[in-house]
């Protein structure tokens, strides 16, 4: 049966559609585009943009913090070695043998290395609780209660000696008590330069709310330091070593573009696919304004020489 | 035999309840999980994009296999609940994300190329959600309809783009829901009559 023309699509339609969908292949290729683009330019512009207002700083930072509930701080998690999921990690079988459970302290920097139970170090140096804001990379925070105990006192124990420049932190990396330890294609790296190490605010904690953590928050000991991205929370940590070199951080080698080693917080500094100007607060409805520093400033500016450096906050 | 034996209407009824109940129960495990707003936003956001993705792929595949040929008007359903899913990933953000705050939204729309190109995805839906009916078809005659359509090649490539800038680093999933989509296309193309 022949083709009546008027079923035949004239060719300007067609061309007409043609051009659509090659926009479409085009809209496709716009995370390229936006990646190349990003990477020209240096983030230049970001340093144009205007300081936080000092004043509402320190309004902000005096204002009590409401506790994120227990229910959430343990639902909802990044721990990739149980999954990728927010609450993989939660819903994981509890196969993480936490007890008995040792670190090993060491490293080049350190003049009195050796293998502790985690109930000595817990033991040894007094627990303290501390309540802090949370702030992940990802935009989003909490408020959680943590116990734990000074890393500094741990470092000290462990008699630095010059050469102790940076901080080295493992995590376990166990395929028989993690269902994704290869993620990453070895153990979790983490570093901090050792005046962060030092610094009071930095713990390794042992529990929230006064119970031990679970599996899904880093048990039995991890690292919290306030100030910076969670990313650089070390979890279930193996060992810790004081070294020369800066270490080579897990998420650094995962994307040297999008995180680096410092992670400081810094609503100035977007993360090259979203901005890190405000938060989502788990478990309210809206955002709020990032702090600098996390509202931690006055403890940790000192250690920043620059602040509109991008080195020292992605 | 099988699904076979029952008309095509009633498929088209299983697959709209199977899909409201997906959206149903995607709302209620968010509920009951740590993070509603995340959860839920993710949750419409992924499978919405994974049904228009599908909807794209029923026109090559039809030409392949004789059972997609046969279902090739749910298509439509597919697309509309790819709609509905965007619809309500676009309310959370808006009401349960940033509560309202418009100017807020704003500075992040600003911000975030990945959020506009949702929002322009969003915008070239609407007219096409709008006219998949009855009346739609009628209005506009079956050659403009299609012509309208076509914007649907537009709207799946933002969609897809979105979703892979939304991510933090693990992208096979939306690079292999890319490479599905530039198949598509090329066909697409090649194909365009």
């Amino acid at each position: 049966m022949p083709i009546k023309s008027s079923e035949i699509t004239p060719e300007k339609v067609y061309k007409s559609r043609r051009t659509l969908i090659a926009a479409g292949l085009g809209i496709l290729a716009v995370p390229l585009l936006d990646k190349g683009y990003g990477l020209l330019q240096q983030k230049q512009d970001e340093l144009d943009q205007p300081l936080m207002p000092e004043p509402s700083y320190a309004e902000v930072v005096e204002r009590p913090l409401e506790p994120t509930p227990y229910e959430t701080v343990t639902g909802y998690n990044n721990y990739y070695e149980f999954g990728y999921g927010k609450d993989d990690p939660a819903k994981a079988d509890k196969t993480l043998i936490t007890s008995p459970w040792s670190v090993e302290i060491g490293g080049e920097g350190a003049d009195k290395p050796g293998v502790y139970d985690i109930a000595d170090i817990k033991g040894e140096h007094g627990i303290e609780n501390h309540l802090y804001r949370f702030r992940c990379v990802e935009a989003w925070s909490m408020v959680i209660p943590w116990n734990g105990i000074k890393l500094a006192e741990v470092i000290k124990a462990a008699k630095p000696n010059s050469k102790a420049k940076f901080v080295r932190f493992t995590t376990l990396n166990d395929s028989q008590q993690m269902p994704n330890a290869d993620w990453a294609g070895g153990p979790y790296i983490e570093g901090l330069t050792i005046d962060e190490a030092m610094n009071p605010l930095t713990l390794l904690a042992t529990g929230i709310y006064d119970k031990p953590l679970e599996q899904q928050n880093g048990a039995p000991i991890r690292l919290v330091v306030p100030w910076k991205y969670g990313f650089k929370y070390a979890k279930s940590i193996v060992k810790i070593e004081l070294v020369e070199e800066v270490p080579q951080t897990t998420w650094w080698q995962q994307n040297q573009r999008e995180y680096g080693f410092y992670a400081n917080v810094n609503p100035r500094f977007d993360h090259p696919r979203w901005t890190q100007a405000t938060e989502r607060v788990i478990g309210q409805l809206g955002r709020k304004p990032t702090l600098l520093y996390n509202g931690y400033a006055e403890e940790v500016a000192h250690m920043y020489p620059d602040q509109n450096n991008r080195l020292y906050f992605f | 035999m099988g699904l076979r034996t029952i008309p095509l209407a009633t498929r088209k009824h299983l697959l709209n309840i199977a899909l409201c109940i997906g959206l149903i129960w995607g709302v209620y495990d968010a509920i009951m999980g740590p993070d509603l707003v995340s959860d839920l936003r993710d949750f419409t956001g992924r499978y919405g994009a994974y049904l228009l993705l599908i909807s794209l792929m029923f026109s090559p595949l039809s030409k392949r296999w004789n059972w997609v040929k046969r279902n090739l008007t749910m298509r439509r359903n597919i697309g509309v609940w790819g709609f509905i899913y965007a619809t309500v990933h676009l309310l959370i953000w808006i009401m349960l994300e940033f509560y309202y705050d418009w100017v807020l939204m704003l500075d992040e729309i600003a911000g975030n190329l990945f959020i506009l190109l949702g929002i322009f995805a969003f915008v070239l839906l609407v007219p096409l959600a709008l006219t998949s009916n009855r009346w739609g078809l009628k209005r506009y005659g079956y050659r403009k309809w299609q012509n309208i359509h076509t914007l649907t090649y537009m709207a799946v490539p933002a969609v897809i783009a979105h979703h892979f800038m939304a991510q933090k680093s693990d992208v096979l999933e939306p690079l292999l829901m890319a490479l599905v989509l530039v198949l598509v296309l090329v066909w697409r193309y090649r194909n365009a009559h």
